[in-house]
Order: structure tokens, then C-alpha cells, then sequence
């Protein structure tokens, strides 16, 4: 029961019976999707759900913690590349590519354990994290961009430069490899849980200091917790969520490049948070969902325009709805149920 | 002899790298020291002038006028930008950050749209010279100079004029200035427009020294958010210089050692470190130095 009020707590999107319901519905119309979907359409579906665990890092980063990042890219790099080399090299062992995703997101762990205690332990201020994570995410994508030749391999597996690494191999668990349908299931599985996860994480006690550090630090701490510690805690979770979401990639797609660490892509977190709106898990994850469906589409259309809609999208969210266009929705229809409710009484 | 000319190219070296950081970052400080946010367009403005100054040049101006054209171009642009969006974020440092890179984005993908993806590029004025076994760019020595000369007009800027005196007295305290008769508005107008006609001024000067492309501007904003970083926001000439003399001094011996990409690196390294001792910057450190001797005279 204590379990059960850590997921219906207030910090989200959604609390009541009904809610509930539909989400149910929901998790069951993407589990009976193969009855209905062919293989190319689920895979398509898996890319679009892949990306969601890293915009709910950076929306519990951003909106729970006050914590804006703008590199999640680079974990989701350091994560997808170590992936493909520790499971490249071990290929033929049924147990490489679990070995690898280990690795992946412990070096997320570890880098942005490191990164982040520079920063928060030195008390910068506000600005400074999202500008030093984004130089991170230029920086690895320079390196690997200079990688190509055949001098810089890891064991036997090369690093490609900007073509980059090709023929990682699918996630495998045992005698048991993850493509097609059972990769879908992997995904939705992946996803559901870090989605409950996270919505645990904010109606737990942590969650009450995280929301106490966006309102006002200085008061947090004098209250006695150590808001370093904590916000650090928020990066790694951030970090390891990121990394969680270019392991998916890289099994998705078999190959990783570095523009996959670039500017443009390093924006795209960001957008999707802001136009869900960054102080809600659910408005984050829906909207993460969509745009990852418009742009794949648009983009696989050929169209040119993908990145000036982006562009604009979010100019026009951050002018307009400010708390983004899911929260603003969910707010108006409470507060329609709400007049309704009062109308009868 | 042999010794005289190595020194010489180690200065330049060093010359040259604490030049385009400053001039890099120039324009990014300005508007970070007023009103505390980072312009994440600031690359995307860079790209705008050296566009500016490839189109002017074409037209059959010398390269200074273009350079001069640049400058007004931009800015006027930053004031455009600060009228009808950036206003709206002031105290909303994250969100302002968020905006601003929605900006660059349609920047970089409009550039692209409008002009295609290469413009011609500007030939390097200037030969080189010889000294002893280097050789050193005469346009390089002329950043070097204008560079210091920009400081110099900067600081004449912000200590000499009605305007200079206006704007320090809102960055330090906005409310009183605004009461005390300033319209602070204009001022953070007029320091927006200036931080983006300095971005586009830069962008001009380095046009030579690059390919003229959409995406141009993502090589410069890494080393020019880290010389912010490191700068600080207490006071916007102390930062700026502080910062590019201090990282360059990092930069030049590992980028000639160990290649370029490693500068680059171990100009991150050095950011994360210094910015551990002195997390407001360069600039509050220095900036508090200077007071404490005031003090015990």
C-alpha cells in the first residue's frame, strides 16, 4: 500500500480512479500492438518510445530539481559507443551485451558523478551546469568525429569517425536476441519502468527535497539537507536515464554516429521537455512520444523543414505556454471538472 | 638569434589562441554581465556577420567596411531579438537559455534555407612574416591589435560615457537605478543589441580564417562559453581578458604539444577546475582582490 501511494501521489499528472483505468488501457494497447502492428511499424514505435527515458531525466533535472542540463546527449553517447565496443568485442558470448549495457551505464554513472561534482560541490551558479554540459556533448562529438581510420579501434571493433560505429549487436539475454517483436516488448518494458520509476522517485521523500531545491536552495539547505549531495544524486539519476536511452538506441539501430551527439540533437531533450512542460513526468513523456513520431516522419519524408518547425515550436512554446502545452491542457481540463463539480453543488 | 625567434613564436602563439577567445566571448560577456543570461544564438550571430561580411565583400567593399557593416547588422538584429522575445525572460535565466537556443536553431536551419550551404569565402588579408625559422600571419598580429583595441574601446565604453555609467549602475542594482531615473530598459536593450553587434563584429574578423557556412557558428561557442564560464559575470572587461590570458596560457602549450582537439580539452579540464576554486569567476576574484587592497590602504 505504502508503494502503491508513491505512484498515486500528487507530483504528477493524474491521480484519480479514472486515470488510472486509461492508463492501463494504455499500457495494455501498446503490449497487444504486435496483434496489429507488422515488425516495421513496431520498430518504428520502439524509436519513438527509445527516447523517453532520457527526457524523463532531464525533466526530473530541469523541472523537479531546477537542474537545467543541455549535454544529456553525451551520456546517451558514452552509454550507445561503450555499448557497441564491449559487446562488438565479445561477440558470440551470450552474455556480452548485458555485460555491455553494465558498462554503459556505469560509465554514465561515473562521468557524471565526476562532471557533476565539479559543478554542484563548487556551488556554481544557475547558467554555468547547462553551458559546461553542452561543451561536454560538442567536445565527445569532435572526438569521435577525428576517430575515423584504422588506428583508432578498441579491440576489434572500430570507432568509424563520422560515419560511425556500424554492426553493434542486438541486446541478447542468453539464448534469448531482442529484435523485431520481442525488441518492442524489451522497449515498452524499459520505458513503463522507468516511468514508474520516476514518478516513485518524486512522490517519495527525495522528491519533497528536489521540489524544496527549485523553490529556494538557500532554505532547503537551512533546513539541513546537503542540496549538493542531493542535486549530484538528481545528475547521476539524469545521466544513467540518458545513457538508458542511447543503449536503446544503439540495439534499435545497430550503429551510433557522433552527430547523434551534436548540437542539433542535443537540443531535441530540451524541446521535448519544454513543449510537455518540465514540471510534469507524464506531460513530458507524451510529448516526447509525439515529437519523436513528428520528427521521425517529417524527416523521413526528406523534408527540410524538420529542425525550423523544432526551432520555432519551441520559441513559440517558451513565449506562449511557458509551463508547456501538456500542463496547460491538463490544468484547463481540472479546472473544467472542477466548475463542473461546483455547478452542482 | 634562434632563441629570440622561438620567443617570438611562442608569444604569438599565445597572442593568437587569447585573441579568439576574446573575441569569441566578447560579445556573449556583455550580455551576460547585464542581465545574467547566457545567449545561446551567440554562435548563430558570429555565423550572421562573417554572412554579412562575405555578401558585403562580394558587393566590392574593402574588407574593414565590412567588417563595420557586420557590426551594425547584427546588432540591429540583437535589438530586433531583444524586443520581441529575449524581453520577456528576464529573471528566467534557464528559460531565456531554452529560448535563445530555439532562436539559434532557426537561425542555422533558415541560413541554410535562404542562402545554401556555402557562401564564398573571403581571401586573408594580409601576407605573412618571417621570423627566423616561423612564420607569423600578419592578419592574426591585426586580431591581436583589434582585439586589445576593442578592450580598450570597451572599457572607455563602460567607464567614460552617460551610457557606460547607466549600465553599471543597473547591473548593480537594477531597481535603484530604474529608480534614480535610468530607463533600464533601453540600457538592457542597448547592451543586447551591443553583446550581438560584437558577436557579428567577430564573426566578420574570423570570416577569413574559416569556411562560411550555415553551422559555422557551433566551432566557436564551445571555447566561448567556456572563457564566460571561467570570466564570470562581476565585471565584464576583467572577465573577458582574465579569462582568455588565463585559458590560453593552458591552451597554448598543450594545443602545441599535443594537438588541437586536446586544447580543447584541456581547456574544459581547466574550466571545471577553476571554476571549483573560484565559482563566480575570474572576475570575482580579481574583483574582490581589488577591494580588499583598497581596504588596507
Amino acid at each position: 500500500m505504502k508503494y502503491l501511494a508513491l505512484l498515486t501521489g500528487p507530483e504528477d499528472i493524474g491521480q484519480s480512479r479514472l486515470f488510472w483505468a486509461v492508463f492501463v488501457l494504455l499500457v495494455v494497447n501498446f503490449l497487444a500492438g504486435p496483434l496489429w502492428m507488422s515488425e516495421f511499424e513496431a520498430s518504428n514505435v520502439s524509436y519513438y518510445l527509445l527516447n523517453l527515458p532520457m527526457a524523463l531525466g532531464l525533466c526530473l533535472l530541469w523541472g523537479y530539481c531546477g537542474v537545467l542540463s543541455f549535454g544529456q546527449v553525451a551520456y546517451f553517447g558514452i552509454a550507445g559507443y561503450l555499448y557497441g565496443i564491449i559487446a562488438g568485442n565479445m561477440r558470440g558470448d551470450p552474455w556480452g551485451p548485458l555485460l555491455g549495457e553494465v558498462g554503459g551505464l556505469a560509465a554514465c554513472a561515473v562521468v557524471s558523478a565526476i562532471f557533476g561534482y565539479f559543478m554542484f560541490y563548487a556551488r556554481v551558479q544557475r547558467w554555468i551546469v547547462p553551458i559546461l554540459t553542452l561543451v561536454l556533448a560538442l567536445l565527445l562529438e569532435t572526438f569521435l568525429g577525428q576517430t575515423a581510420g584504422y588506428q583508432w579501434r578498441v579491440g576489434s571493433v572500430q570507432l568509424g569517425g563520422y560515419n560511425g560505429m556500424t554492426g553493434i549487436p542486438w541486446f541478447q539475454l542468453g539464448d534469448l536476441t531482442f529484435f523485431g517483436y520481442s525488441f518492442y516488448y524489451y522497449v515498452v518494458l524499459v520505458v513503463l519502468v522507468s516511468y514508474l520509476g520516476c514518478r516513485a522517485l518524486v512522490n517519495s521523500h527525495h522528491g519533497k527535497v528536489m521540489l524544496a531545491m527549485r523553490e529556494d536552495p538557500l532554505r532547503t539547505e537551512l533546513l539541513g539537507y546537503d542540496i549538493r549531495a542531493r542535486q549530484l544524486a538528481v545528475f547521476v539519476i539524469a545521466g544513467v536515464l540518458a545513457g538508458l536511452s542511447g543503449l536503446l538506441y544503439v540495439q534499435w539501430g545497430n550503429y551510433i554516429t557522433p552527430s547523434q551527439l551534436g548540437l542539433v540533437q542535443a537540443a531535441l531533450p530540451v524541446i521535448w521537455v519544454a513543449v510537455g512542460g518540465r514540471s510534469k513526468l507524464l506531460a513530458v513523456a507524451i510529448s516526447a512520444y509525439a515529437l519523436n513520431w513528428i520528427t521521425y516522419s517529417l524527416s523521413s519524408a526528406g523534408n527540410q523543414y524538420a529542425l525550423v518547425i523544432i526551432g520555432g515550436l519551441l520559441v513559440a512554446v517558451m513565449l506562449f505556454f511557458p509551463d508547456g502545452i501538456v500542463v496547460t491542457l491538463a490544468r484547463n481540463m481540472n479546472r473544467q471538472a472542477l466548475a463542473r463539480l461546483f455547478r452542482r453543488g | 638569434m634562434e632563441e629570440f625567434s622561438l620567443v617570438i613564436s611562442v608569444a604569438y602563439q599565445f597572442g593568437t589562441n587569447a585573441a579568439f577567445l576574446l573575441l569569441c566571448a566578447l560579445g556573449l560577456i556583455v550580455i551576460l554581465g547585464m542581465m545574467n543570461i547566457i545567449n545561446l544564438a551567440h554562435g548563430e550571430l558570429m555565423m550572421m556577420g562573417a554572412y554579412t561580411a562575405s555578401l558585403s565583400y562580394q558587393a566590392g567593399l574593402p574588407f574593414p567596411l565590412c567588417v563595420a557593416v557586420s557590426f551594425l547588422v547584427v546588432g540591429f538584429v540583437g535589438a530586433v531579438f531583444e524586443r520581441l522575445v529575449v524581453r520577456r525572460f528576464y529573471g528566467r535565466e534557464l528559460s531565456a537559455l531554452v529560448v535563445t537556443w530555439g532562436i539559434s536553431l532557426l537561425l542555422s536551419q533558415g541560413t541554410l534555407m535562404v542562402f545554401g550551404p556555402f557562401l564564398p569565402s573571403i581571401p586573408i588579408p594580409g601576407g605573412s612574416l618571417d621570423v627566423g625559422a616561423y612564420s607569423l600571419s600578419v592578419y592574426w598580429l591585426i586580431l591581436i591589435a583589434v582585439s586589445i583595441a576593442v578592450v580598450v574601446a570597451l572599457a572607455w565604453l563602460y567607464n567614460r560615457t552617460t551610457f557606460g555609467l547607466h549600465a553599471r549602475a543597473t547591473m548593480q542594482d537594477a531597481a535603484m537605478a530604474r529608480a534614480l531615473g535610468v530607463n533600464t530598459g533601453r540600457i538592457y536593450m542597448l547592451t543586447f543589441s551591443l553583446g550581438a553587434g560584437l558577436a557579428g563584429f567577430s564573426g566578420a574578423l574570423l570570416a577569413p580564417t574559416a569556411s562560411i557556412m550555415p553551422f559555422m557558428g557551433q566551432q566557436f561557442v564551445a571555447p566561448a562559453f567556456i572563457t564566460v564560464v571561467v570570466g564570470g559575470a562581476a565585471n565584464v572587461i576583467a572577465g573577458a581578458v582574465g579569462s582568455s590570458v588565463l585559458l590560453s596560457l593552458v591552451r597554448t602549450p598543450v594545443g602545441f604539444y599535443l594537438g588541437a582537439f586536446l586544447g580543447l580539452v584541456a581547456l574544459l579540464l581547466a574550466a571545471l577546475i577553476i571554476i571549483r576554486l573560484m565559482p563566480n569567476g575570474v572576475s570575482a576574484a580579481l574583483q574582490r582582490w581589488s577591494d580588499r587592497r583598497a581596504q588596507s590602504h
